[in-house]
């Protein structure tokens, strides 16, 4: 950028990298509007109190021990972490057979399901092979990566997994590490993930894994108490309702307008939304590269909360965890707030499954998912409580946890990732080659756009 | 279960299998492979190992009550 460093900025998007970058910005004397399209900042995070005081996550949740520079924001804001303990059986219903014992159904101690661990064990074979081939911050330069990033993960698995048990629990497995349907993404996209976010041991597990922690209070504290520090700062900005239009770059600096009619001027732009929606912004100049191709697909993941007076599951010494292979909730898991008078059961509908249960209407949907629960746990009365979000159709998300790269999307997208388009820079967990579409990666992503901005590292 | 191509098993290479599955050196006989921080996940692919080099299938069950290499030479020996 000409003319020096830059003194204002306009961040777009107030979700976790937005608002990580503003107040990297802001701390250091640049003056910070951020525009944000909803009426609540917060992004794919959003919280829902369920019972006075008690507060569940909605979005994005999980943390874990490498997530080091989300536990020092979480440590800055004064705020605190509770561990996802899961004590008990954990109930499976997988199909016929499979050790299950009322036709349907299996409880097993653990989180292990009732299947063939020797293919299992075949499947992350090849799984763990093809991460290891992976280069994380340039997946692009990956060996082979032609090959890689033109097959689907659904191509892969049909040449690769032979036994039923494998084929059976590979959809699962991704639904519940990517939200993704296996068509939709391609194999080095997959490779790459698993890899990004510490591998498939780490990745998977709750404890000693990514899974370790929730925020106490909700991952929503996260962007709700940075907005409020910018908010107190003298030159810093967050007006919601803003949904942007436009940036114009010139000579001298950035115009962003938005659907209200608005405009704000400033040195630089940070566009800090995901992909699909970065790539619908009317940019003038046109950027040499897109933001987001043919076959990127939104993150398919519908979450369920169903809500009862306590967790009457562990009085059956069962933990809550559940994997299925009919839908809507193909894994469900004890999401209850710490201490609270609540018992969240959470579930999780994702891949195909997603798409086939948003399009349920309400009654519907809460009708399927309070059968399923009763089924897999007995014990439980009608719900006190049930929220849907449908992250696929939230227009200002276009999917959660993360953009689904498809065939082709690495290679061509890749190498500008992260390239500044002159006054405008990118953020978002998408843009984050180390752990990316978590937390983590969001605020990695907002870290790397302040030190481009204000230090030239770009 | 058995099979035609068995390898006697032998607790060097069943130890050399949880090393490399583990990704750590610190494995001894009587390690236990879940405090050396091993889940069920990675369990599975000790047994696709122990499966494919002695040609034995053991399930998860016999995994869980005998986390060791000395374990589970003798659930091999004893399948084999």
């Amino acid at each position: 950028m000409s003319g020096g460093r830059a003194r204002s900025a306009v961040v777009v998007g107030a979700g976790l990298a937005g608002l990580t970058a503003a107040e990297g910005l802001a701390a250091r004397g640049v003056e910070v509007t951020v525009l944000e399209a909803r009426e609540r900042v917060g992004g794919r995070t959003h919280g829902i109190e369920v019972a006075p005081g008690a507060w569940i996550d909605a979005g994005a949740a999980y943390l874990g021990a490498r997530h080091t520079e989300l536990l020092d924001l979480i440590k800055a804001l004064d705020l605190h972490t509770t561990p996802t303990t899961m004590l008990g059986a954990s109930r499976f219903a997988l199909g016929g057979g499979a050790g299950a014992e009322d036709g349907e159904h299996a409880t097993r101690d653990g989180r292990f399901p009732p299947l063939n661990a020797v293919a299992l064990g075949e499947l992350f074979d090849h799984l763990a092979e093809l991460t290891a081939t992976v280069r994380p911050e340039a997946p692009w330069l990956t060996p082979d990566a032609d090959r890689l990033d033109t097959l689907t993960a659904a191509e892969w698995a049909e040449r690769h997994l032979t036994h039923p048990d494998a084929r059976l629990f590979f959809p699962l497995f991704l639904g519940e590490m990517m939200a993704a349907d296996p068509a939709d993404i391609s194999v080095l996209h997959m490779a790459f993930y698993l890899r990004s976010g510490g591998g498939l041991r780490y990745l998977n597990a709750f404890e000693g894994g990514a899974q370790q922690d929730r925020i106490a209070g909700g991952a929503h504290l996260l962007c709700e108490r940075l907005a409020a520090g910018l908010a107190r700062r003298p030159h810093g900005a967050v007006r919601l309702g803003e949904a942007v239009r436009s940036v114009a770059q010139d000579a001298d600096g950035v115009t962003v307008r938005t659907e209200r009619g608005a405009s704000y001027r400033a040195d630089v732009a940070v566009v800090a939304l995901p992909p699909l929606l970065a790539d619908a912004l009317d940019l003038g100049p046109e950027p040499p590269a897109r933001r987001a191709g043919e076959r990127t697909g939104r993150g398919c993941a519908v979450k369920v909360n169903l809500v009862y007076p306590s967790p009457l599951w562990r009085e059956h010494g069962l933990s809550g965890w559940s994997v299925n292979a009919e839908g809507p909730l193909l894994s469900t898991v004890d999401d209850s707030p710490a201490g609270a008078g609540a018992g969240v059961l959470t579930g999780f509908v994702t891949g195909a499954e997603a798409h086939r249960y948003a399009a349920l209407g309400p009654r519907e949907q809460r009708a399927a998912a309070v059968a399923q629960a009763a089924r897999l746990f007995p014990m439980l009365p009608e719900p006190v409580g049930f929220h849907v979000t449908d992250w696929v159709n939230e227009p200002y998300s276009k999917g959660c946890y993360a953009a689904l790269f498809g065939p082709g999307d690495w290679l061509r997208l890749g190498p500008t990732l992260t390239a500044p388009h002159g006054r405008v820079h990118w953020a978002g967990t998408e843009t984050s080659t180390e752990f990316f579409g978590l937390l983590e990666g969001a605020i990695r992503s907002g870290h790397r756009v302040v030190a481009e901005i204000l230090d030239g590292t770009a | 279960m058995s099979s035609v191509d068995t390898t006697p098993a032998d607790t060097e290479g069943v130890t050399a299998i949880f090393r490399r599955v583990l990704e750590t050196e610190d494995v001894t006989a009587d390690s236990d492979f879940f405090l050396l921080g091993g889940d069920s996940l990675i369990a599975t692919r000790v047994l696709s190992a122990v499966a494919r080099t002695y040609g034995v299938e053991l399930s998860f069950e016999d995994f869980v009550l005998a986390p060791t290499p000395a374990g589970l030479v003798e659930l091999i020996a004893a399948a084999g």
